[in-house]
């Protein structure tokens, strides 16, 4: 077996990561291991000298190169993060030049939009790593990265750490490196290797900030604070999120020539089942269970199904509310102000539950025409919309190529992001035009849709889509379309309605899937359910969806789903009372002030919002409102 | 006061003061402050949620109050929309629902200030209600309505209630009372009985052997502190006479009235005054999640917030619908059971005076 050639960066930060490969406790007859500077790393990367290099994001952006990144592992921030600062004699208002790390490309490109963003524009010298602080002097400010963070911080009155203002600014993590390479370099098992050389390190920061503190001569706890408070290893769907904000930014400023994708490598698919720990025959008690859950510990399938019918609304909504502080602890609640746009009525799925659509040959079929739509879209850019919400029916009439004209024209004429096309449209278009559910999204990516939303997930389990909607995708489709369009670089929603008669095990189940799934591919931004709406579809159901059930579904989404970072509250399905009030049990996000909704309102639904309603409710809810757009990325 | 001795003090059983109901009312989580009512609540009722059968008849919408936050008023009888109702339409009513086989245990009158009809009026139509259903319990006339009869008629309050008590009266319901301050009423009902002559109503209801009711209006223009103040003065007024059976709380409704340009409390400020409500009245029996006035899902949350009551099937409610409410008009008793039942709780029929009631839809004590 060929071994695969590990570039990496010698700075504090990055000795949890490598950890356990230095040592030889992992990977010791596949990885060969050599220590760079940052912007050195992505040029043996991209001169083939090594596979794999812990590279900066913005020398990914950059590369014009076809590359991949390991899911799972980066260096990154979700605040300070100490050791990427702005230092200087005089504030940075008044800094005519700030000289830049010729190190690290990422942190260049963060300065100068963070600095432009603040109406400053000194000019950038560069200058070698250890040769910045001492060319910082009067009105020439320095830009530093790593270690040397720690003793230039004190030798400077004026000191900014670009981290926390990224947070701060817009409400993701900041990613800083992470492992890339080209694609095919990795085997089966090598992602695996590479986050237990991480999960070794972690569990071994103690040690690594000992070792760190007798070479440097700095202090101990001060690593290890760093280590533990400042940076954070994890690489999700929300630092995902952070990366293509900033790599979006950069391309809006001019720094970087072509729109990046984020794309990652695929990890091996492993069964969902065997993912569990054994069941523990000892039986927790339903207490430890909730605190475990409140802390972020993974629930199991049994313990999920086991808190939904036993744990009281409160401990639930407590547990999910304690998560959700964790996980968003500025205590924003985000929204969006898009459109929900049905570009047809006419379906052949013919679901039980549906009120809207119309079988094919029904004469009251339509479908929007070029000037409907120019009218609806130009309606929401001038309310504030960033982004349209297209959905159907499944029309026979209409194929690929309707849809990539349509988003084109869209592109050309609004400034409007496409979240579009659920996974049973996009998996019809695959049958119609006999292609790729892999090669539809392409197409439709290349004409422009930026994001699929998660509907037609209803509750994951083939037994009850036989029931109520036996036309609709399976379970298995509806998963390979989201894997599909995640491996694209696409991010997705996901969804659940439940109240159709299921049991527990079906709730638990499905997010058990959506988490599995989430596990490979980081890309579901959201999870959002709500109750089925029964008035007048053809089922005649008399399921709990009452507003206890929704609350105590969605606390336990909030705990399940723990590598999901925002889930949704639905307010228009449940009304903004129970939306408000589900904010405290695990919803961070109010969902869109949305221009228009069909679908649920021909079931009954009838609750319309401003944007300001929104921000009322939010703010009466104790919390701070923000609009963001479709990756959680404030604006 | 930290909220941890805040819920030192209820779980000890101490009275709460002034500041520990500010405090949370300020508490930043609404879920902390709806458990430890939901402590108290589980202590007071366990699992119990009750009920009732009711009706509500509003026999005329004429008012001389004419206060900024109603809808449903009108100020004299010749306007547009304002109505009497004979005593025999009233009575149909409660007949139309006995015939349609729903046993009604109570009929709950309240209406406009009239400053054209006789005692006579009120006094009959107890006594025909009554005639019509012997077993029915009569919960009528809020304290405005019996002040406004003692100057009107010239009666002291105690003849007024006695005479109604004669003709059949069972209990008043706690309208009216709004909030307490004299600020709060100057803006919003300057028109009204104040304070004291509200809660003197009340005592000397209770005296006379009358159960009653009380209600806080929030979400117009009082502080919070107007609010504790309000819920302190009836814990006092509850020290002395005792004949409050459940405290109200009524969210705002802002539509087709005078002080419609403010937004309506929303879910999170109605259960956190139910669940501050819990806390502050110990010695309140009953907290009721009215869900006209609250909506469905946020009266059904409720009963995790601290309330134990759902209130009744209702029918023909017209006060809070004028004024924008989206809830139904009326609840079969079998929904509201099924309500109750999928918050996790038992739902229990009660008659006025929370006896139980055994039915189908609600479960055994």
């Amino acid at each position: 077996m060929r071994r695969l050639r590990l570039s990496t960066i010698s700075f504090l930060n990055t000795r949890p990561i490598t950890y356990g490969i230095e040592r030889g406790l992992v990977g010791k007859d596949r990885f060969d291991l050599t220590f760079d500077l940052p912007a050195r790393c992505a040029a043996a990367v991209m001169s083939g000298e090594a596979d794999l290099g812990l590279m900066p994001i913005a020398s990914y952006g950059a590369s014009t190169t076809e590359l991949r990144i390991v899911p799972g592992v980066a260096i990154a921030s979700r605040g300070p993060v100490r050791t990427v600062m702005l230092m200087g004699e005089v504030p940075r208002e008044e800094m005519d030049s700030v000289v830049l790390d010729g190190a690290s490309r990422t942190s260049q490109l963060l300065i100068q939009l963070l600095l432009r963003d603040r109406g400053l524009a000194p000019a950038f010298e560069q200058a070698d790593h250890d040769r910045v602080v001492e060319r910082i002097a009067g009105r020439r400010g320095g830009l530093l990265i790593g270690d040397l963070c720690f003793s230039a911080g004190r030798r400077f009155p004026h000191v900014y750490d670009l981290g926390a203002e990224w947070t701060e600014r817009i409400g993701l993590p900041f990613v800083y490196a992470a492992w890339i390479g080209r694609p095919g370099v990795l085997l089966p098992g090598d992602i695996a290797l590479l986050q237990e050389s991480l999960s070794l390190g972690l569990r071994n920061r103690p040690e690594i900030a000992r070792l760190w503190a007798e070479r440097s001569g700095e202090d101990k706890a001060l690593g290890e604070g760093y280590l533990t408070e400042n940076i954070h290893y994890e690489l999700g769907a929300r630092e995902l999120c952070g990366a293509a904000a900033f790599l979006e930014r950069a391309h809006g400023a001019g720094f970087l020539s072509s729109k990046p994708v984020l794309r990652l490598f695929p990890s091996e698919i492993r069964p969902a089942a065997k993912s569990e720990s054994p069941h523990n025959p000892r039986e927790s008690s339903l207490d430890s269970l909730l605190s475990d859950a409140a802390t972020g510990q993974r629930l199991s399938f049994d313990e999920g199904v086991r808190l939904y019918e036993s744990a009281s609304l409160y401990d639930l909504g407590l547990a999910a509310d304690a998560r959700r502080l964790a996980l968003h602890p500025h205590g924003v609640v985000t929204y969006i102000i898009d459109r929900n746009v049905n570009y047809t009525n006419a379906c052949t799925t013919a679901c039980q539950f549906c009120n809207f659509y119309r079988p094919p040959g029904d004469d009251r079929i339509t479908t929007l025409t070029r000037d409907e739509l120019a009218h609806k879209l130009q309606e929401t850019v001038d309310l504030g919309g960033i982004q349209v919400l297209l959905q159907g029916g499944v029309n026979p009439e209409l194929g690929l190529d309707y849809f990539e004209d349509l988003f084109r024209w869209i592109k050309a004429n609004f400034p409007i992001a496409i979240h579009g096309l659920s996974p049973e449209e996009v998996r019809y278009l695959a049958e119609r035009e006999k292609l790729t559910i892999a090669k539809v999204l392409e197409r439709l990516i290349a004409a422009g849709l930026d994001s699929v939303p998660g509907g037609g997930a209803e509750i994951l389990d083939d037994e009850i889509r036989r029931r109520i909607s036996p036309r609709k995708c399976s379970v298995a489709t509806w998963l390979d379309v989201m894997c599909q369009a995640h491996r694209l670089g696409l991010r997705t929603t996901a969804t659940m309605v439940f109240g159709f008669g299921e049991k527990a095990h079906h709730v638990v189940g499905h997010l058990h899937k959506l988490r599995a799934l989430q596990d490979e591919t980081a890309g579901f931004t959201a999870f959002i359910c709500w109750s089925f709406q029964a008035e007048g579809t053809k089922l005649l159901l008399r399921d709990d969806t009452t507003a206890t059930r929704y609350l105590r579904t969605l606390a336990l989404a909030r705990l399940y789903l723990d590598n999901f970072p925002n889930v949704q509250v639905s307010w228009v399905t449940m009304g903004p009372a129970v939306g408000q009030i589900g904010l405290r049990f695990g919803g961070n996000d109010f969902g869109s002030a949305m221009i228009e909704e069909n679908v649920v309102a021909q079931a009954g639904a009838v609750f319309k919002l401003s944007a300001a309603d929104i921000e009322g409710y939010v703010r009466a809810a104790g919390f701070t409102p923000r609009r963001r757009n479709m990756r959680y990325e404030w604006l | 006061m930290t909220f941890a001795a805040i819920a030192s003090k209820v779980r000890k059983g101490a009275l709460l003061s002034h500041a520990d109901g500010l405090a949370l009312y300020q508490h930043p989580n609404l879920l902390e402050v709806g458990a430890l009512a939901n402590e108290v609540r589980e202590r007071l009722h366990g699992d119990r949620t009750y009920f009732n059968r009711n009706l509500h008849i509003n026999p005329t919408n004429v008012c001389v109050a004419s206060c900024k936050l109603c809808s449903f008023s009108r100020r004299r009888a010749d306007a547009e929309g304002a109505f009497v109702l004979g005593v025999d339409e009233v009575v149909d009513k409660l007949r139309a629902r006995l015939a349609a086989g729903d046993r009604v245990t109570e009929v709950h009158v309240v209406g406009g200030l009239h400053d054209g009809l006789p005692f006579d009026y009120f006094t009959s139509l107890l006594v025909a209600l009554k005639a019509a259903a012997p077993g029915i319990r009569l919960k009528a006339f809020s304290a405005v309505e019996i002040f406004f009869f003692h100057h009107l008629y010239g009666m002291s309050v105690e003849d007024v209630l006695r005479r109604l008590q004669a003709a059949g009266l069972d209990s008043l319901p706690g309208g009216g009372a709004e909030v307490f301050s004299s600020r709060v009423r100057k803006a919003i009902c300057p028109n009204k009985c104040g304070a004291e002559e509200w809660l003197e109503v009340h005592s000397i209801a209770h005296r006379l052997g009358l159960k009653s009711n009380c209600t806080m209006l929030f979400g117009t223009v009082e502080s919070l502190a107007e609010r504790v103040d309000h819920l302190l003065l009836l814990r006092a007024q509850q020290d002395e006479s005792g004949g409050f059976l459940a405290f109200i709380p009524l969210p705002f409704h802002p539509e087709n009235n005078a002080l419609g340009d403010r937004p309506a409390p929303t879910a999170a400020e109605s259960l956190r005054t139910i669940a501050v409500a819990r806390l502050l009245l110990h010695n309140v029996p009953h907290i009721k999640a009215y869900w006209v006035s609250l909506g469905l899902a946020t009266a059904q949350t409720a009963l995790w917030f601290g309330a134990d009551d759902f209130d009744g099937t209702v029918s023909e409610e017209k006060i809070y619908h004028q004024a924008g409410s989206l809830s139904p008009q009326a609840l079969a008793s079998g929904e509201i059971a099924r309500l109750v039942r999928a918050a996790g709780r038992v739902p229990v029929e009660r008659d006025t005076l929370y006896g139980h009631v055994p039915t189908a839809e609600g479960e055994a004590v």
